[in-house]
């Protein structure tokens, strides 16, 4: 193995384990004991609080959902960069990649618990259903993590300065870029157009024909804040300098984002005829989700001296991010069957698996930055195979 | 030639001999019930119980007490929600009407429960080992030539085993030759796609206050699988669009850069002469 390369992280300090640390692997532990109690005991009460009215709780609209859209600054930035040729974006790539690879990571674990059968997880690629829109995501998922994984390899290859493969691999750059925009294209909409076939289940403020779209516009929403809310709080944890030079203008694709999405919302209660104001909890979270989650960054991100700081940038991103979890949340949990006498929430085994899984993230992004040729400073020499 | 049942449920006398039939036919295990405000029992269907007799009570102007009895379980859709869903095709439907799993197949992901608009297909919630389970419109007593186990059993032919068609054009006959007696609609003839199994009520489903338990009556005529398949036959259209798209952007990208990369070093050489 090669010498470890402890070069470019000051703040922290060898060999002690700090507090936050100590907290993450608690939790991570707690998760996989969660994890452990689930596989050999199911998914009954008391392990979860799932039953006939309720098959998909937390882990389907946080693990899966959520997390997949707020994984979408992989293909976001991919796409800046390679389509839009916006290369001053690049010292963004890396690390949305790798939190890209995280967040598939974490949707295939949740994933993984959640099934019934976890062993036949992989019975997508033999029995085929190509009706099925679950069939579809389940395939894009599973190649686009095996993209990002690539990615994750020329990362660990170039750290380990094996030259040859990282130089084919980059001869055939240019598929990944592809298949990647592709796959996730169609993934993150697909996991919307689930909900195509359940309008009935649902309160009509989310049941659209055009959830597929509106799942995507929100992907993109959640790639662009996580890459700024990463960027951000890593520089502050490992001690670097934030790229503040261009943050600010990715501020602005995503107050475009968001405004998009704000219209396409608008369009589409219009077009349905949906009665928008009315007093109950469900109207509640709809306008949480649209005002306070959607329209109050986009107008607040309008503002220069916002944009330009950290804080400000920070608690927009956070906003953004918020509402794209809770959209996942509202199509998936709050408005799902509101009509029955049945109520879910989660099991405590269902949260620590979900807290555990999260945790287990930040560890991995943790080991794998600190390992692995990530930011900008750490790539002089190597950069991306920038046309 | 399709197979359905009807159920006509002014003939139902709420014996659930069906219950226990389709219970021992199908080797369910005993599930211990409650006592609850209402007569059905068990309360919910479930991994263990295909089918149940829903009973409803009725206030008749003149005093008098009247009963529904509503047999519920799987309808075998003409175009089941649940076949389009599962991602494994576990779930199919046979040419002669049942809906049938397969046990072997199946992930247990449950979105046939998500996606299935009448409530139908239930979780082994209690196993480390679950499956799917449901009615199966007795497809393996079909296959040797029987009728369903519950049909069989029941005393007063609330259960009519035959020829789908048949039994539409019988039903419209009932409605027809007693006027008052049913409610004018066969549900189940055009619902969701249409059914294996029709109903015939006294009182509409909405009236009876089973809209909401299984019994939805705003569903439309289109098969809610329909939109998961438009969905499914425009992907390779959008993976198209978007793979062109990008690889055509890509490649003018570079191409500029290359352009832009000669054009400085021709500047560079034309200084330097
Ligand atoms: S009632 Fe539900 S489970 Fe039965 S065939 Fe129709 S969609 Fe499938
Ligand atoms: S739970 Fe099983 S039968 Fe139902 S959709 Fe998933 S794989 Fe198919
Ligand atoms: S058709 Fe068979 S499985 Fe279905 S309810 Fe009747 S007896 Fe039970």
């Amino acid at each position: 193995m090669a010498e470890k390369v402890e070069k470019w992280y000051p703040g922290e300090p060898r060999g002690k384990i700090s507090y936050g640390r100590m907290i993450l692997y608690s939790l991570t532990t707690l998760g996989i004991l969660s994890g452990l109690i689930r596989l050999f005991f199911g998914l009954g009460s008391p392990i979860t609080n799932l039953s006939d009215a309720y098959p998909w709780g937390l882990w389907i609209s946080f693990d899966v959902l959520a997390g997949v859209a707020l994984a979408g600054g992989g293909f976001t930035m991919a796409a800046t960069i390679y389509v839009f040729n916006l290369k001053k974006f690049e010292p963004l790539l890396r690390p949305a990649k790798i939190s890209a690879f995280l967040g598939y990571l974490m949707f295939i674990f949740g994933l993984f618990f959640d099934l019934g059968l976890p062993w036949r997880i992989w019975h997508p690629l033999i029995y085929w259903n190509t009706h099925s829109v679950l069939f579809e995501v389940a395939w894009c998922v599973m190649l686009y993590t095996t993209v990002l994984g690539i990615d994750v390899l020329i990362m660990a290859l170039e750290r380990f300065q094996i030259e040859g493969p990282v130089r084919f691999l980059r001869s055939i750059y240019v598929i990944f870029i592809v298949a990647g925009i592709i796959l996730s294209t169609l993934h993150q909409s697909s996991l919307g157009a689930l909900y195509l076939l359940l309008p009935e289940k649902m309160s009509e403020l989310w049941a659209t024909n055009a959830i597929g779209i509106l799942f995507f516009a929100s992907a993109v929403i959640g790639g662009l804040s996580v890459v700024t809310i990463e960027s951000l709080v890593s520089a502050r944890v490992y001690g670097r300098q934030p790229e503040m030079h261009i943050l600010p203008d990715l501020a602005k694709g995503l107050a475009v984002a968001l405004l998009v999405y704000f219209a396409m919302k608008v369009t589409d209660l219009y077009a349905r005829r949906v009665a928008f104001f009315a007093l109950d909890w469900q109207h509640l979270l709809f306008y949480i989700e649209i005002f306070g989650t959607v329209a109050l960054p986009a107008l607040l991100l309008t503002f220069r001296e916002i944009r330009e700081s950290p804080m400000g940038l920070l608690w927009c991103a956070g906003l953004a991010a918020f509402g794209v979890a809770l959209n996942r949340f509202n199509v998936s949990l709050t408005s799902y069957g509101g009509y029955r006498e049945f109520s879910y929430f989660p099991s405590l085994i269902e949260i620590f698996l979900t807290v555990g899984l999260v945790a287990g993230g930040i560890l991995l992004f943790d080991f794998l930055t600190k390992n692995l040729p990530v930011y900008h400073e750490e790539l002089i020499g190597h950069g991306e195979p920038s046309s | 030639m399709s197979k359905g049942m009807l159920i006509d449920t002014t003939r139902c006398i709420g014996c659930r001999a069906c219950q226990t039939a389709c219970k021992s036919w199908n080797n369910l295990p005993g599930v211990k019930t409650t006592f609850s405000d209402t007569w059905s029992n068990p309360r919910y269907l479930s991994s263990a119980d295909f089918t149940r007799i829903i009973f409803r009570e009725d206030l008749h102007a003149d005093g008098t007490v009247g009963w529904h009895f509503i047999k519920r379980q799987c309808m075998h859709c003409n175009d089941p929600a649940c076949v389009s869903a599962c991602p494994v095709a576990a779930l199919q439907k046979l040419a002669n009407g049942p809906v049938v799993y397969d046990d072997s197949r199946c992930i247990g992901c449950r979105y046939c429960m998500m996606a299935c608009p009448f409530q139908i297909p239930k979780f082994q919630w209690d196993s480390a080992v679950p499956f799917i389970r449901k009615c199966t419109f007795c497809a393996d007593r079909q296959a040797v030539g029987l009728e369903p186990a519950c049909a069989t059993t029941c005393p007063t032919s609330a259960l009519l085993f035959g020829d789908r068609q048949e039994l539409i054009a019988a039903a419209w006959r009932r409605i027809h030759q007693n006027p008052g007696r049913y409610h004018p609609e066969v549900y189940g003839e055009k619902i969701a796609g249409g059914t294996a199994k029709l109903y015939l009520t006294a009182q509409s489903f909405e009236a009876l206050g089973l809209n909401h338990q299984g019994f939805r009556t705003d569903l439309g005529e289109t098969p809610q699988g329909v939109y998961g398949r438009e969905w499914m036959g425009k992907v390779p259209f959008v993976a198209l669009a978007v793979g062109g798209l990008t690889l055509g952007l890509y490649a003018i990208n570079r191409r500029r850069a290359e352009l832009a990369a000669a054009e400085a070093a021709a500047k560079h050489e034309g200084k330097e002469v």
